[in-house]
């Protein structure tokens, strides 16, 4: 009963819900006591994140009132919007009663008067709110009699359709483009019967968050092309995970099928994100399913290539390495730990470097910038700001600083890795890419390449280093590791594995953690144990709810 | 745990002496044989000669190949809701949807692919297809040289509609609101003083 209240509230009110008492979070609407409560009440236009404006009718309920003239409690004569009526201490309402039934089954009817039956081919079909609601709420059949007001799809945006035919007329979509991306594109046309949402002419629907507006979309009116006819939906498994396109670090659900990812949505996160993420973020994960990837570990001695068996390269490398520091000594090792690393990844390859060359230097990637930051709603400041797209394009510069740190000894930043590299510093280094475009200058890196007798290369994509590479290792993308990310707040977040990496490779953390010594599985969570011995802050990961605080 | 006032031990029955010789057993169960033994020698015989004589089979609940039936248009009448997958206890359909190149409708299917070698012929599909696109006909003879080409694809199942449809016609589907602009003739709307004199009487 708890659940929709924090623990920095001082007064807790108490209120009565069917004759059962519900402590609530003080200034919560009664639809948010009676949800957290347990209570499945049926909304379309409330959405915890956007302004209430009670235009459903659906979460209706019987309440008892002061009376105007008596200021005596006494049960209003009609039903009240509970998403609109605040909670006062020794409230009673009322769900579960006739009047409150058959309005909901009412209201029901008439949002499904002109709704075509075309759930079969609805890609919301599966998480469907009126779906749900029809089948709890609803009755079996329309009472109908003239034909159904038909209103073909309307293409308002780069990204997005409309199907005005099975709208609900909810407007969460018009406001989450008035309150959070500041864009206003959306709108309400006509009246009555024929009201329907729309686009200014010529301002089609196009903004760094549209994406949103088909998450709050409660029925299948706003649909992704992108997703669009791709999938049923319960045929997705969805993992959590946390967003590697910026270190905002939004937390996600990667829905996938089959070891191939179909989209990303948003997870509810309080500290981060709330209930939003970008579109680069939502659709920035192509990349995974790129054919140019590498998926064979390669190793070279003189001008021999050979692909070897995962089992065998770390053996390889490690007796390299140490020939390596043997001839050269071990100032003349450095790992290049890429921002795309999860921290455990990060911590186990700088954990191997040092225990095989104590005096080597580590190094963090560059870290891709584009622009400045993007705050929603466009251009707010301050307290007002409700979402923000960093310019830092990568999840886990923060994290990798922490782990130099707390490694000590001798870090660089990547120019000026580069600078002493190409003039001959090192002879044996470690280089994790991870990037899902070009990072690497291509002249630079060959002549750095040819300054590095042994250059272990790592990455996602092919790169001009991998020419002059002794052994080249295949990356995995991060929906196919697990580990956690640090976004730019500081905030340590966990991601788990949503599918497994292309044939035959294993992921990067586990790959590390048998090279560093360890025995037995890898999980993140047994190599967090280990580093908050070193760095205490991984002693506990924050993980975003897995269940939002509304109901969808 | 199961509750010991839930076991009921049941005692072996105690045979009489007859049925200690066995003996009006086994001529009890030659009766039948013999039975079936004139049945065949003096009536119609049980089996057939395969495959110069063939069973008739009933057409209407057959569960043999299945086929993909077309409109009336000719066009391919499934609109890839993925109910069969769905449905299917043996995963061995495989769709991919698309927008359909049609006014009337929303999606159809690129890609239908139906392993007939996991097909286990419960005929689950059918049953889940909400346009009667899909349906199991009386072909049984099934061949092939690999596994491959035991995997049918649209146009494959398509052409068993074609050989099939003479045989066994499509079944009606029921009226739905797949179609964007509603070009199919509907019925014509009752207005309301119609029905309340239907009610009426």
């Amino acid at each position: 009963m708890t659940a929709a209240c924090n623990g920095r509230l001082k007064l807790m009110p108490k209120i009565i819900i069917d004759n059962k008492e519900v402590e609530c979070r003080e200034g919560a609407s009664v639809l948010e006591a009676a949800l957290a409560g347990g209570w499945n009440v049926p909304h379309y236009c409330f959405h915890p994140g956007l302004k209430v404006v009670a235009s459903c009718r659906l979460c209706l309920m019987e309440m008892k009132m002061p009376h105007p003239k008596t200021q005596e409690l006494d049960w209003a004569p009609k039903l009240v919007p509970s998403c609109q009526t605040h909670v006062r201490e020794g409230m009673e309402v009322r769900f579960d009663s006739d009047p409150v039934k058959k309005n909901v089954e009412n209201c029901m009817e008439f949002f499904l008067l002109n709704h075509p039956l075309d759930c079969p081919v609805c890609d919301q079909a599966g998480e469907c709110h009126l779906q749900d609601y029809s089948f709890e709420f609803g009755r079996a059949e329309s009472r109908m009699v003239d034909e159904k007001w038909k209103n073909p799809k309307k293409d308002i945006g780069p990204k997005t359709l409309l199907y005005q035919d099975r709208c609900v007329l909810c407007s969460r979509c018009i406001r989450f483009t008035e309150e959070i991306s500041g864009t206003h594109e959306l709108t309400l046309v006509n009246r009555g019967s024929k009201l329907e949402i729309d686009v200014f002419p010529g301002f089609p629907l196009d903004n760094p968050l549209q994406g949103n507006v088909v998450d709050v979309c409660p029925v299948g009116c706003l649909l992704d092309k992108d997703f669009l006819f791709k999938k049923r939906v319960w045929s997705l498994e969805s993992t959590p995970s946390v967003c590697a396109g910026c270190a905002t670090g939004c937390s996600i659900r990667v829905d996938h099928a089959e070891r191939v990812v179909h989209r990303l949505k948003p997870r509810y996160n309080p500290k981060v994100n709330d209930w939003w993420m970008c579109d680069e973020g939502r659709f920035g994960y192509k990349y995974v399913h790129d054919d140019k990837r590498v998926t064979t570990p390669t190793v070279r001695r003189g001008l021999e290539d050979s692909t070897p068996e995962w089992a065998d390269l770390p053996g390889i490398i490690r007796y390299r390495l140490e020939e390596n520091v043997q001839a050269n000594g071990s100032e003349k090792v450095a790992a290049v730990l890429s921002p795309f690393m999860g921290c455990e990844e990060a911590w186990l390859l700088g954990k191997f470097i040092r225990d095989a060359a104590p005096d080597a230097t580590l190094v963090i990637g560059p870290i891709p910038r584009s622009g400045e930051d993007q705050t929603f709603p466009i251009g707010a400041t301050g307290d007002d700001i409700r979402f923000t797209i960093s310019q830092e394009k990568c999840p886990n510069r923060r994290g990798i600083e922490m782990v130099l740190e707390a490694a000590g000894g001798k870090t660089l930043d990547f120019e000026a890795f580069v600078a002493s590299a190409t003039a001959g510093a090192f002879s044996a280094a470690w280089v994790v890419g991870g990037y899902p475009a070009e990072w690497l200058d291509k002249k630079l890196a060959v002549k750095m390449a040819a300054k590095i007798e042994l250059l272990i290369v790592q990455d996602i994509f092919e790169n001009p280093l991998m020419g002059g590479a002794a052994v080249v290792l295949p990356a995995c993308a991060w929906v196919e590791r697990e580990g956690s990310f640090v976004n730019k707040a500081g905030l340590i977040q966990t991601f788990e594995r949503a599918i497994s990496p292309p044939e035959g490779v294993p992921q990067d953390g586990a790959f590390f953690f048998a090279l560093a010594g360890f025995e037995g599985l890898y999980t993140g969570e047994r190599v967090r144990e280990q580093m908050a011995g070193k760095i205490p802050a991984f002693a506990d990961a924050y993980e975003a709810p897995l269940k939002p605080v509304h109901a969808h | 745990m199961i509750d010991d006032k839930d076991i009921v031990m049941v005692d072996e029955p105690v045979l009489s002496v007859g049925e200690r010789f066995y003996l009006p057993q086994i001529l009890d169960g030659m009766r039948t044989t013999i039975r079936h033994l004139f049945k065949t020698l003096f009536g119609r015989p049980i089996t057939i000669q395969y495959p110069e004589e063939q069973r008739e089979l009933r057409v209407a609940n057959y569960r043999g190949v299945h086929r993909l039936n077309r409109d009336e248009k000719g066009r391919v009448a499934c609109v890839a809701c993925y109910m069969c997958e769905t449905a299917c206890p043996a995963h061995c359909i495989h769709i991919d949807a698309g927008e359909s190149p049609w006014e009337d409708r929303e999606k159809y299917p690129i890609k239908f692919d139906l392993d007939e070698l996991r097909c286990i012929y419960c005929g689950m599909c059918e049953e889940a297809c909400p346009v009667d696109a899909i349906e199991l006909t009386t072909e049984f003879s099934l061949v092939s040289r690999t596994r491959e080409e035991m995997i049918l694809d649209k146009e494959e199942l398509l052409a068993i509609h074609d050989r099939t449809v003479a045989e066994k016609p499509r079944k009606n589907p029921r009226i739905t609101g797949y179609e964007n602009t509603g070009d199919r003739p509907r019925e014509p709307a009752k207005n309301r003083t119609n029905l309340a004199k239907e009610e009426g009487a």
